[in-house]
């Protein structure tokens, strides 16, 4: 078992199992009886929308720890980054007091439009150097320890000259921030790029892991979807239990994003993933 | 940035402004050396183009319907190619779509009545998600801040009524002042048409008026006025202090 430098180096420990804030629980989450030991938020959802978003967050951040998971920080992408989302980011994870904030690795923005997906990046050392710099500006205007998030890809960008793990692994060293591993992710990419997910995950820099996702993808002929549309298949929960051997406890989240189910579902769901962490931990 | 990656980037920026085939093959004629299959790249011009869809048509149902799926497929294909997404809230792309059918009316052969009712639909989430906080409690009666106020040339109030009453009829020309504001508590959108009681609850709001100045400049019951003013607290159009 590696020892988890990043979380330790910044004081981290493991929170548990999360799902996320999204709108069809706004009403039900702050009163659920369940066992919840953290919660996710998308930030896009509530920098800039008042009301029931607002109301849910505060009750939300009452009960539990709340980590900001963004989706348009735009790391890799060419524009400079967005003045007014970077700064409404640190005031966020400041209100929520935050024990540390994550993104995708991987663009969302060109020319000033945002494209409201999560686009890959060739893997390069062009693209490490262009990044690292970015990641040291985010950390040191929020003020709180960040992770990036290993995205799924269903194309590999031209011009690549890194394996994947290598990519990752020298973006988060040279910027020194955490990992955020999807393990789905992982999932969805050996199986539409045809490697070993078990390979992938020993060639990670395991020690910056501070955080977990698992979700739901969707199977096409061709091509596997992460959809965040369904529950944890089995070969994620094994990989999963695989990456729990080598990190021993993560915070980990239950990410359900498309035809999201009763809240009780995604609970029961984030039930497993507890159960999965304690029989870890026992081990 | 190292040349190749804006190379990249520029090539990956012209394929998305505008998804299809020829975009596709130009972006391939950019990157000789590239071999991934076209049919997984051609996804992600799916999805970018898909989230603006997604994000119109969870904005503007009733516009959606009124036009009729063809003409509403063409008009959202059109508004996607003027980048609408300027903003990193999804949401946001709606901001500018009732000046596009606003231009768009006489060209496509709209319903006269299309930009009223997407200024309506529009107005009905940007109150929703408003960010104005209602101050609590008030000390005084005071208009709720979250409150927009449309002038339009078609009773749009009165159709998104009956519509939810089954009634298809098209929407009358006839002004109408439609107010829409959030309702504190219950956190949605209210709307009515402003009739002359709730004209007077907000002037009174507004100018900080009590219902027995206003009985004596006006001659009406103090009574009814107390009632509007109690009418209109509950439904959220003003704040009043409390009792």
């Amino acid at each position: 078992m590696v020892a988890m430098t990043y979380a330790r180096r910044h004081g981290l420990s493991p929170l548990g199992v999360g799902i996320g804030l999204r709108r069809s629980f706004y009403e039900e989450l702050p009163r659920t009886h369940r066992t919840l030991d953290w919660v996710e938020i998308i930030p896009e959802n509530f920098l800039s929308l008042g009301g029931r978003s607002q109301r849910a967050l505060d009750a939300c951040a009452e009960r539990w720890p709340v980590l900001p998971h963004g989706v348009g920080l735009d790391i890799g992408g060419p524009d400079a980054l967005d003045e007014d989302y970077v700064t409404g980011l640190a005031a966020l994870v400041k209100r929520v007091d935050a024990p540390f904030f994550s993104d995708h690795l991987c663009y969302s923005r060109l020319g000033g439009v945002y494209l409201h997906d999560l686009l890959p990046l060739p893997f390069t050392e062009a693209v490490v150097e262009h990044v690292v710099p970015r990641v040291r500006e985010v950390v040191a205007r929020v003020g709180r320890p960040f992770l990036l998030e290993n995205p799924s890809y269903y194309a590999n960008m031209p011009g690549g000259t890194l394996s994947e793990a290598d990519f990752l692994r020298n973006v988060v060293e040279e910027a020194d921030c955490g990992l955020l591993l999807d393990v789905n992710n992982v999932y969805v990419n050996a199986r539409n790029h045809g490697y070993d997910a078990r390979a992938f995950v020993d060639a990670l820099p395991l020690e910056r892991v501070v955080q977990i996702h698992l979700a739901g993808h969707t199977t096409y002929p061709d091509v596997i979807i992460d959809t965040h549309g369904d529950r944890v298949c089995d070969d994620v929960w094994s990989l999963y239990r695989y990456v729990l051997a080598r990190t021993g406890p993560v915070s980990t989240l239950i990410e359900w994003d498309q035809d999201i189910p009763s809240m009780e579902a995604v609970l029961d769901e984030a039930d497993l993933a507890r159960a999965a962490l304690r029989e870890g931990a026992g081990r | 940035m190292k040349p190749s990656l804006k190379h990249f980037f520029d090539s990956m920026g012209s394929y998305l402004a505008r998804p299809g085939d020829e975009s596709l093959q130009r972006l391939y004629s950019a990157h000789p050396e590239w071999r991934a299959p076209s049919t997984r790249v051609s996804i992600y011009g799916d999805f970018v183009r898909g989230h603006i869809r997604t994000a119109v048509e969870k904005l503007f149902p009733l516009l959606r319907g009124a036009v009729g799926a063809e003409t509403w497929n063409a008009l959202v294909e059109d508004y996607t190619l003027t980048r609408p997404a300027r903003h990193h809230e999804v949401n946001r792309v709606g901001e500018g779509f009732p000046a596009f059918i606003a231009d768009a009316v006489s060209s496509r052969g709209l319903p006269p009545y299309a930009p009223a009712l997407a200024r309506f639909e529009w107005s009905d989430f940007a109150v929703f998600a408003s960010q104005a906080a209602a101050p609590e409690p008030v000390e005084r009666l005071t208009p709720n801040p979250t409150l927009v106020v449309l002038e339009q040339p078609f009773r749009i109030c009165a159709w998104v009524r009956a519509r939810g009453q089954g009634v298809t009829r098209e929407p009358e020309a006839g002004d109408e002042l439609a107010l829409l504001w959030r309702h504190p508590e219950l956190l949605v959108t209210y709307y009515q048409e402003a009739t002359p009681p709730a004209l007077l609850v907000l002037k009174m709001a507004v100018e900080g008026l009590s219902a027995p100045e206003v009985a004596a400049a006006t001659g009406m019951p103090e009574a009814d006025i107390l009632d509007a003013v109690a009418r209109l607290s509950r439904d959220g159009l003003v704040l009043a202090p409390p009792a």
